[in-house]
This record gives structure tokens, C-alpha cells and sequence, in this order.
């Protein structure tokens, strides 16, 4: 009898192992401790023995029951150390299910990130309207009176004012300049801020050039400063744009609205500054202008030029964007082509 | 502008140590971008200089001949050539192997090689001016004369560059016209080498302005002298036109200008030099020997140097004598009366012009000449003194026969110097650190200032050349100082901080909330589309071009009208990606106008009404779907980009809307906009096929943000909720909002899951799936309850809705 248990024993184990997953050690663990169980019939027979067989047997049915017991949970410990989720074959290569692929406009990225950059600096993000006059858009900015850029070469103006002056010709904004005298007439001074937009130009498209581009501006007024603080401004711009501090110059530039006027030029970023035909063999390219707040401009916004200063920072966003991910053609950004749109997350 | 090294060496000794690599940048930073420098010499390469040792015949070609050259290396050279003017022991232009010429001097430069001509070796090629760039300092008589070096007289020996041989060893710096407008006094050469001189701190050579004396006057008559400051009329007799001396042909080449004959060359040569623009009259043209500088009669007519027929107006200022025009006053002289072959005497005009004039003129003739570019920048009338002293100096060196019979200076207003103060606190302020008062005084002197120091103030009077506009207030000068020191040379200073209050921006925050809602959790791509729409698609979304604000020149005939609505952007945008994708979704936030009164910052400026509007689409297959998920985007958009929800109402229909499917967005009382699916009528008339659309418009100022996210917290519930699901049977006509508003007083939780129509379900009818939450707030539900209000629920359903369960 005792041999029978030790077979039974022996034959038991083995099954145990043999256990390929955990349901197949369910049922051997029903077929090895269940009602017709080969442990069950030793034990039902016991009645049937000599009191002292009666008792070894017994007490061996329990201890091999306890083995078994202690098996089947190690071997259930085994499988789920070792068990997959997935049930059959999985190609590891198959794409994964894709999130969902909206985008922003990489203008728009742009321009977020540097509105993050300016705001924590503490500068405030104004937007002006599209429509403008020619008092905004030129005349509070010291454009000459017969300044080329007010001509319909030149600006949109719109049907019916064409031929009116001031506050009363009114155009697509040509520029955002405008928009700072706007701000200060509101606000006053001391000011900081940044007004992003589109503005528009009447000239001959092509891949570098087109009619309706964005430009991000930058402003403070402030009393005693100088102009070598706008360098944090143009720094910030360049080490959000490009993510790491790019080298930039300052030269001798001229525009209407400031006095002095400076061009900013990056160190070209594809050859390190050694020259290459990206920046004409340069080693710089000119990213945007900047210059200190004219006083003819500072009266328009009627601030005193006598306390107040400042300077601009204007930089042209889709150039920007160009550059960072070498598109090549400024039309792509108003195609609407979603082939491009989708390539910037 | 071309700037010629060889010719700034006239007025300025550079350094010697000075690379033109660091006179491009100093400029460059200091002054003027300088684009980019060119050596002359550098397409001169293998063109030397040969001498003809032996001429002999070709064996199988007359019209050739076998010239033995000495081209300055070992061996002599055997050359087939056809020059007509070959003579042994002459020196003349040979372009070796590697050479590049231009053929008959027409078309693209053609490398040489060594080769056979008719049987007979040919070393290279001795070659026509016009074949090595020397067309417009050599001229010849015939097409086939070559360079002769020793008939010209140019002493040159055998193996010498060429272009060290004509002076051609020059480096032009090459400057965007552009970038001088504003400084009227860069417009000559001379008045770069005074910022050579500056930025160097080197001498520059001063200049005559000494006028001829004691000669009798010449009748001139100025009837406009505020645009005509100035006129001085030189006449001079015993000249003839004849080629200009070829130092002065080759710097006028080398500055961008072509040499035409001496009396000519004079005149462009003091332009480029001093930038006073001249003008040369033949004397026996001039009627009554008197010059009028007036006004043109309407109707008058002048014929152009470059045979252009004018018909003036009264506003265009003429040079005329007593009877007619003769010059379109600074622009460009009259065909008739100018420098001719014939001429022996000439009137040198050396005027200066006031830029409006001069601008408004250039700009409707489109001459845009040397001369008129000058005059429109603003000349001071002092340098007229540069300009007649340089061209009469340069009439006795080439002309010393001539002689000046009479001189009239008409001079009616002066260019005044502007006087401006500029204390040393408002440029220690301003430049942000402190500058020598030395320093400064040096700056501005070499620049032209004269300057007094008194009080911690720079009493600065500005040079004639900078006071026509460039120099009037103080900044100016600070601009001056702070470009000469170099803006690379100043510090970095931090910027001002005034932490008043921190930038909270509620709508700002809103409008890029709104974006990058529809972005990243609605799956739609922002697109740009540009403020002028195609009129197919203005009309297609049923909108009246009439009432659109509208460009007096747009891009294109059919661009006109400027958008007062983002919808037909969103059309055009629709037919493009058609042809890319089967289903997208795209939307644009812009501005759009509407005829109407809109002052954004002063009464004065009324400007048409501009709306901020937000505009997306889905297209694809399936309308209904297509409307439900731009319905979806819209009931979302207020919990996301926190603000009140919207709710929706049939109110007005947009125009390009479908009869049936569309809904206003209603912010409390107001229309905010709409969504609907595109009418077929518009898809049709944008030319979108087999596609369709759902589209909603927001006008944003409706919406009010939240100051702050404002999701409301609700308690979790303490007791389980039963979850159940119900398929009932109603009618057509009964809609979701009818069962829900039955029901949603008995329940925790209401859910829309489908709608179905099919097989099984009776015409008339559909079936709804719903699934709703019950429980009890003090207690777990039993069965019991639960059975109770399952019934009560549908009870109520059958009751008010005439639902039955399926």
C-alpha cells in the first residue's frame, strides 16, 4: 500500500511538471487531490487495513497530499513568473495603434514657444488688428512722407481709401510696428511686450518671398536704458528658437521708426561661422533688425522721448521656421497642403 | 552701388595691413552691409600679355595667319589667329589654355585649350577687346582688330596679366542700394573714404571746391527754387568728344558705369567721385545762349537720351532755354541737346534738385537713373562747390585747350547745418556705459562734425552733407558714436525689471487654449490661408461679394475681396487635400472684416469691424458622422478650454449650410456661430466631389473664459450605481433630447449608445440604445429596487415618449 502511494507519489510530481499552463495544472491538480483521485481511493480504503497499516498509510496519504499541494503552488508560481498576456503569436514590428494626429501650424509652434520665452520674462503678448491706416502703419512710425513703402507697389490698400490720407487710407498691416503705438496709446509706459501677427506686402511671390507672412515683435520702454540691454531679447529669441545659444552681432542698420538702428545676424548655424552657400559665404545671416524707439514715434504713443526710451526686436517667423527644419519654400505655410502641415507634431 | 577699391585709394591711403576680408566686415558693421567683394583680376586669369615674335602664312587658310608668340614663358608659342591688324614685334592680349573668354563678346565666357585650327597648332588665343572684357576701354574700328599694346602706347612686357596692364587689378565692394537710402553722402566714393577714414582713424584727402572767377555770367533763370536749390552752368568752348584718358575709363567701368566719350565720362566720373550729379549741354543747342529751369506745360514733350517720348505735365521741372526743353530736370537729358558727335562747346550743368520733386517724377517716368537716385536721397547744396571744381580740374587735364568762357552760379537757398546739443548724461545713459569725451570728439570730427564741449553738453554742428535729413535730433549722433565705437564692443546690460504686477491674460490664454484643444484632443490640423479668397469660393459658401471689404490692388483680378468669413478658406483648403486624403480635419483661427465702424485706438481712425473668428472642418465619407463629431468638438470645447458651455438652437441658418443639418451656437442669449454640414451646393460649387463636410464658425469675442480652470468637483458616490442598458422602439419624430429630458430626474447617469434603423425595426420607426446609472444615496440598491425603478423608467418612457422596449 505504501509502495501504491509512493507510485502514486512518483506519477503525481511528474504530472505536476508536466503542467504546460495554469489551467492544465487545474485539472492535474483535480485529477491528484479530487473525489476519484487515486490519493482518494488509498484513503478510502483505509477501513479496510490493520490499525498500524491504517495509520502509516494515513499518515503518508496526508503528507503526499501536502507534497502535492506544495508542488502545484510552486508550479503555479512558475507559470505566472513565466506566463505571456497575450495569448498566440504577436509580431513585435506591427506599427502601434496612432494617437491622434492633430497638429498646430508650425508658425503657431513657433510662436508659442516664444510667447513661453517672453512670458517668463514677464512680458505681456498683445495682437493688433490686420486692418490698419496709414497714420499707424506709417505715419506715427516716421516713414517719410513720400516713403516708397506707402505705395500700392508696396502696401494693400483697401478699395475707396486708396487715394485718402492718414487715419483715413487704410491698408493690410505692412508691418507690426504699428501695433506699438496702439499699445502704448492704451497702456502707457513703462511697457514690455511681444505682438505676434501676419502682415502683408503687394510683391511678386516666390519660394522666398510671399505676400502674407508673420513677424514676431518685441518691445520695451523703459526710463534710462540702453540699448545693449535689447540683446537679452534677441538672445532669448535665437536660444528658444534654435534650443542652444547662438552667436549674434550687432551692426550699424537703419529703419524709419528707430534712431540708433541696428541688423542682428546669427552666426550661421550649418557651416559654424566658416562660410558656406547657405549664408553666401558669410558666415552670418541676418535675422532680424532692431533699434532704439525713435523719438517721433515715442510722441505719437505721447510719451516724452526726453524720459522714456526703448528698443524694438523684430524677427520674421516663417525665415525662422525655415531655418529650423529647412523648408525651402515660404509658399508652403499658406498652401493649407496638409502633405506639409503634418510633418511638424 | 559698386564701390572700386582703386578709386576710394584716390582720396584715402588704407593701411596696408588692411585685407579687404576686414574692410567688407568693419563696413559692414560700422557703416554699410557690404554683399559681397570681387577681384577684377580674377576673370583676367591666363590672359596676358604676348609679343608677336614672327608672322607667318597659314598653309590652308588666307584669311589666318601663324603668329610665334612670346607669351613670357620658355618656349615661344605657335598661335593661329585672324586679326586684320597683326604686325611682328607688336604686343598685344593672348589668352593661354584655361583662359575663359567670351566669344565675339557675346553670349558665356568659353574656356581656352590648346587645339588645331585648319591643320596648324594653336597654342591659345590672341584675342579682340570685346573677347577679354576690354570692349568698353579699347575701341576698334573693325570686328576683326585684336588688342594692339604698343599702337594703344601701354607699356607692357611679354607675360604680364592684363589686367595689371589696364589697371584692372581692383577690388569692388558690392553695396544693396537699398541699404544706402538713408545717407545721401555715400552715394560717391569720396564720401565712403571719409567713413574709411573714420573707422581708421586715418587722413582723408581734402578736395578743391574753389568755382571759376571773373568770368562773364551766363543767363540762368531758376522759377522754382524750392525744387531747384541750386544751379551753376560752366561754359566751355575748344573741346570735342573723343575717348577719355583710360585710367578714368577703367574706373568708371570698375564702379558699375560705362565710359562713352570724354565730355560724358567727366560728368559720370564726378557722380561716382562726389556724388553731384552733372549734366553736359551741346552750347550751339542752347536757344537764346539762356537756361530756365521751370515747370513744363502741360502737353510739352522732351525725347530722352534713351529715346523715350515724354509727354510732361505741370508738375515736372525741365531744364529749358527760351524755347524748349532740353533735360527732364536731374533724370536724364534730352536727346537733342546733349553731348552729340558734332559738339565742340558745352554748358556743364552741376545743379542740385530737392528729392520730392525729383521722386515724384522718377516714379511716373520709371527712370530710375544714377543721377536720380542721388537727388532723391536729399543732396546738400555745398557739394555742387565739389562738383564743379572736380569736372573743370578734370576738363583742363584732358581737354588743356579748352577754355571757360563764362560761369553763372544761380543759388537761391543754402543747405543750412543742422546744430544739435547732446549732453554726456544722455549718452552715458544711452550707450550704457561711459565714453571718453576724446573719444567722441575724435568720432565726430573725423565724420564731418564740428563740436564744442560747454557744460556736460556737445554743442554739434552737423556736417552740410548729413544735414539734409539724415542728422536732426540727438539720437542721430548717439547712432553715430555708438556705430563708429562698433556695437559688438558694448556690453551686454540686463534688462530693467518691474515687477508690478504678473501677466495674466485670460483671452490670450483662451485663444491658445482653443487651438490646442482642436489640435491635440480633436485630432485637426490648424491651417493658414490668406486674407484674400477666390471669389468661385466667396460665392460657393453663399456669401454676397458685395458686402466684402475689398483691396484697391490685389494679387490677382479675381483676389479682390478680403475674407468676412473663414468658411470659403476652409472650401478651397477642402478641394486641395480632396486630392490627398479621404478624411481630415482642419481649422484656422484669423481675422475676418466686415464693412462697418471699428476704432481700436483713437476716434479719428475708423476702421472696418474685424471678428476673431475660429473655423474647422471634417470631411470624409459619412455626413451624419462627419456632423456628430463637429458637434462632439463644440459640446467639448468649453470643458476643456474652460468657459460656459455652449448649448444649440435652430436660429439662423449660415449661408453655407445644409437645408437640414445645421445648428446655432448659442452662448446665453447670443448667437456665437454655427455648425452644420457644408450644403451640397457649396461642395458642388468649390468643385468637391465625392466627398462631404461638417464645418462649425465661432466668433471668439462671444466667449467669456473662466479667470481661472473651473471644473466643477463632484462627490464620489458612497453606494454602487447600477449600470443598465435599454433598446426601445419609438418613433421617427421623437428625438434624444425628448428621452432624455423624460428621464434624467431618475437617474444618476444618462448615455446616448446608438441609433438604429434596419431589418427589424418597422418603417417609421428607430430604435434608441441607452445606458443609464440608478442608485440609492444612503444605501446599496436591492433587486427589488432596482426592478421598481427600471419599471418606473419605463413606464415614463412609454408614457411621454411612446417607447417600447425591443
Amino acid at each position: 500500500m505504501l509502495d501504491r502511494l509512493e507510485k502514486v507519489r512518483e506519477e503525481g510530481f511528474l504530472r505536476i511538471a508536466e503542467a504546460a499552463d495554469r489551467d492544465a495544472l487545474e485539472a492535474v491538480r483535480k485529477e491528484l487531490t479530487g473525489k476519484k483521485s487515486a490519493l482518494q481511493e488509498v484513503l478510502k480504503s483505509l477501513g479496510g487495513l490493520e490499525p498500524e497499516m491504517r495509520k502509516s498509510v494515513g499518515m503518508k496519504s496526508n503528507e503526499v497530499k501536502n507534497m502535492f499541494a506544495e508542488k502545484i503552488q510552486a508550479r503555479a508560481d512558475e507559470l505566472i513568473a513565466s506566463a505571456s498576456a497575450a495569448e498566440g503569436e504577436i509580431d513585435l514590428t506591427l506599427p502601434g495603434i496612432q494617437v491622434s494626429e492633430g497638429a498646430l501650424h508650425p508658425i503657431t509652434q513657433m510662436c508659442y514657444d516664444l510667447n513661453d520665452a517672453f512670458r517668463s520674462l514677464g512680458f505681456e503678448i498683445y495682437s493688433e488688428d490686420d486692418i490698419s491706416s496709414e497714420k499707424f502703419a506709417f505715419d506715427n512710425l516716421n516713414f517719410a512722407a513720400d516713403h516708397p513703402a506707402r505705395a500700392s507697389m508696396d502696401t494693400y490698400w483697401l478699395e475707396g481709401t486708396e487715394d485718402k490720407r492718414g487715419n483715413e487710407r487704410l491698408c493690410l498691416r505692412p508691418h507690426l510696428t504699428g501695433g506699438s503705438v496702439r499699445y502704448l496709446l492704451e497702456h502707457g509706459a513703462p511697457a514690455r511686450f511681444v505682438y505676434p501677427g501676419r502682415v502683408y506686402r503687394n510683391e511678386t511671390t516666390d519660394a522666398r518671398h510671399e505676400r502674407a507672412f508673420f513677424q514676431y515683435e518685441a518691445l520695451i520702454v523703459d526710463k534710462d536704458i540702453s540699448f545693449s540691454s535689447g540683446r537679452v531679447m534677441i538672445e532669448t529669441i535665437l536660444e528658444k528658437v534654435f534650443g542652444r545659444k547662438v552667436n549674434v552681432r550687432m551692426r550699424e542698420g537703419f529703419f524709419p521708426f528707430t534712431e540708433p538702428g541696428y541688423e542682428i545676424d546669427m552666426e550661421c548655424l550649418l557651416c559654424g561661422g566658416k562660410g558656406c552657400k547657405a549664408c553666401n559665404h558669410a558666415g552670418w545671416i541676418e535675422v532680424m533688425p532692431g533699434g532704439v524707439i525713435h523719438p517721433n514715434v515715442l510722441r505719437a504713443a505721447n510719451l516724452d522721448p526726453d524720459v522714456w526710451t526703448g528698443f524694438y526686436t523684430n524677427i520674421g517667423l516663417d525665415r525662422m521656421v525655415m531655418m529650423r527644419y529647412g523648408v525651402d519654400d515660404v509658399r508652403l505655410f499658406h498652401s493649407a497642403d496638409l502633405r506639409f502641415l503634418k510633418q511638424f507634431k | 552701388m559698386n564701390i572700386s577699391i582703386n578709386f576710394l585709394k584716390r582720396y584715402v591711403d588704407l593701411p596696408s595691413d588692411l585685407s579687404y576680408e576686414q574692410l567688407s566686415y568693419d563696413l559692414t558693421m560700422r557703416t554699410v552691409e557690404v554683399e559681397e567683394f570681387i577681384r577684377t583680376a580674377d576673370k583676367f586669369h591666363d590672359i596676358v600679355v604676348g609679343e608677336i615674335k614672327e608672322i607667318k602664312p597659314h598653309p590652308n587658310a588666307d584669311a589666318l595667319k601663324i603668329c610665334m608668340t612670346d607669351v613670357g614663358e620658355d618656349e615661344i608659342k605657335q598661335i593661329v589667329c585672324g586679326g586684320s591688324n597683326l604686325v611682328e614685334g607688336h604686343k598685344v592680349c593672348v589668352s593661354k589654355p584655361g583662359a575663359e573668354v567670351v566669344w565675339h563678346g557675346e553670349g558665356e565666357p568659353v574656356l581656352i585649350k590648346e587645339t588645331k585650327l585648319r591643320g596648324e597648332k594653336s597654342y591659345g588665343m590672341i584675342c579682340a577687346p570685346a573677347e577679354v572684357f576690354l570692349g568698353d576701354l579699347i575701341s576698334t574700328k573693325e570686328e576683326r582688330e585684336i588688342v594692339d599694346f604698343t599702337e594703344l602706347g601701354i607699356e607692357c612686357e611679354a607675360g604680364q596679366c592684363v589686367a595689371e596692364v589696364m589697371g584692372l587689378d581692383d577690388v569692388i565692394l558690392v553695396v544693396d542700394n537699398k541699404s544706402l537710402s538713408n545717407r545721401p553722402d555715400l552715394w560717391g566714393h569720396y564720401g565712403v573714404a571719409r567713413e574709411i577714414a573714420a573707422i581708421y582713424k586715418i587722413p582723408l584727402k581734402e578736395l578743391s571746391s574753389e568755382l571759376p572767377k571773373g568770368l562773364p555770367e551766363y543767363p540762368v533763370t531758376i522759377e522754382e527754387p524750392e525744387r531747384c536749390n541750386r544751379f551753376t552752368a560752366t561754359k566751355i568752348d575748344n573741346v570735342c568728344v573723343k575717348e577719355s584718358p583710360a585710367w578714368m575709363k577703367t574706373l568708371i567701368t570698375n564702379a558699375g558705369m560705362r565710359p562713352i566719350n570724354a565730355l560724358v565720362d567727366i560728368t559720370n566720373f564726378v557722380l561716382l567721385a562726389v556724388g553731384a550729379p552733372q549734366h553736359a549741354y551741346d552750347s550751339t543747342h542752347v536757344d537764346g545762349e539762356e537756361i530756365i529751369v521751370r515747370l513744363a506745360e502741360d502737353g510739352e514733350k522732351l525725347l530722352l537720351l534713351d529715346e523715350k517720348d515724354l509727354d510732361l505735365t505741370h508738375d515736372h521741372l525741365v531744364i529749358c532755354d527760351s524755347k524748349k526743353p532740353l533735360n527732364l530736370a536731374g533724370i536724364k537729358g534730352g536727346k537733342d541737346d546733349s553731348v552729340l558727335d558734332s559738339t565742340n562747346s558745352v554748358i556743364l550743368e552741376c545743379a542740385v534738385f530737392t528729392a520730392p520733386g525729383i521722386r515724384r517724377t522718377t516714379a511716373y517716368f520709371n527712370e530710375k537713373t544714377d543721377s536720380a537716385l542721388r537727388y532723391e536721397k536729399g543732396i546738400d547744396t555745398q557739394r555742387a562747390d565739389l562738383g564743379v571744381s572736380m569736372a573743370l580740374s578734370l576738363f583742363k587735364e584732358i581737354y588743356p585747350e579748352c577754355v571757360f568762357s563764362a560761369f553763372t552760379d544761380n543759388y537761391p537757398v543754402k543747405t543750412e547745418n543742422a546744430v544739435i546739443d547732446i549732453t554726456q548724461e544722455f549718452l552715458d545713459t544711452r550707450l550704457g556705459e561711459v565714453i571718453e569725451r576724446s573719444e567722441i570728439e575724435d568720432i565726430l570730427t573725423r565724420l564731418g562734425y564740428e563740436v564744442s564741449f560747454a557744460d556736460g553738453t556737445y554743442h554739434c554742428i552737423v556736417p552740410t552733407w548729413r544735414s539734409t535729413g539724415d542728422v536732426s535730433i540727438h539720437d542721430d549722433i548717439l547712432g553715430d558714436i555708438a556705430r563708429l565705437i562698433g556695437y559688438e564692443y558694448f556690453k551686454k546690460q540686463p534688462l530693467p525689471v518691474s515687477f508690478e504686477h504678473s501677466v495674466n491674460q485670460v483671452g490670450t490664454d483662451l485663444a491658445r487654449r482653443l487651438k490646442e484643444y482642436l489640435a491635440f484632443r480633436c485630432g485637426m490640423n490648424e491651417i493658414f490661408t490668406y486674407p484674400w479668397i477666390d471669389e468661385k469660393f466667396i460665392s460657393a459658401a453663399g456669401i454676397d461679394t458685395e458686402s466684402c471689404v475689398k483691396l484697391a490692388t490685389p494679387p490677382a483680378p479675381e483676389l479682390g475681396c478680403l475674407r468676412a468669413s473663414l468658411i470659403p478658406g476652409m472650401l478651397e483648403s477642402i478641394d486641395k487635400n480632396s486630392r490627398y486624403f479621404e478624411d481630415f480635419a482642419i481649422f484656422e483661427a484669423a481675422q475676418v472684416f466686415e464693412k462697418g465702424e471699428y476704432s481700436p485706438s483713437s476716434p479719428d481712425e475708423v476702421l472696418p469691424v474685424h471678428k476673431n473668428m475660429l473655423t474647422g472642418a471634417f470631411a470624409g465619407k459619412d455626413a451624419k458622422e462627419l456632423f456628430y463629431k463637429v458637434k462632439g468638438v463644440i459640446e467639448g470645447m468649453a470643458g476643456y478650454c474652460h468657459f460656459k458651455p455652449f448649448t444649440f438652437k435652430q436660429k439662423a441658418k449660415p449661408s453655407w449650410a445644409d437645408e437640414k443639418v445645421w445648428l446655432n451656437i448659442m452662448e446665453g442669449g447670443r448667437i456665437a456661430g454655427s455648425i452644420g454640414l457644408v450644403s451640397v451646393q457649396a461642395l458642388s460649387a468649390s468643385g468637391i466631389k465625392l466627398m462631404s463636410a461638417a464645418a462649425f464658425e465661432i466668433d471668439t469675442a462671444v466667449i467669456e473664459p473662466y479667470p481661472s480652470r473651473t471644473n466643477e468637483f463632484k462627490h464620489l458616490p458612497q453606494y454602487p450605481l447600477v449600470e443598465q442598458d435599454l433598446s426601445l422602439l419609438v418613433d421617427e419624430a421623437v428625438t434624444w433630447a425628448e428621452i432624455a429630458e423624460a428621464i434624467k430626474f431618475m437617474v444618476k447617469e444618462l448615455k446616448f449608445v446608438e441609433e438604429y434603423r434596419g431589418k427589424q425595426i418597422p418603417a417609421g420607426k428607430k430604435s434608441i440604445t441607452l445606458s443609464l446609472k440608478i442608485g440609492n444615496d444612503d444605501s446599496t440598491m436591492t433587486s427589488k429596487q432596482i426592478d421598481k425603478k427600471m419599471n418606473g423608467i419605463i413606464k415614463v418612457l412609454e408614457k411621454k415618449c411612446g417607447a417600447q422596449l425591443r
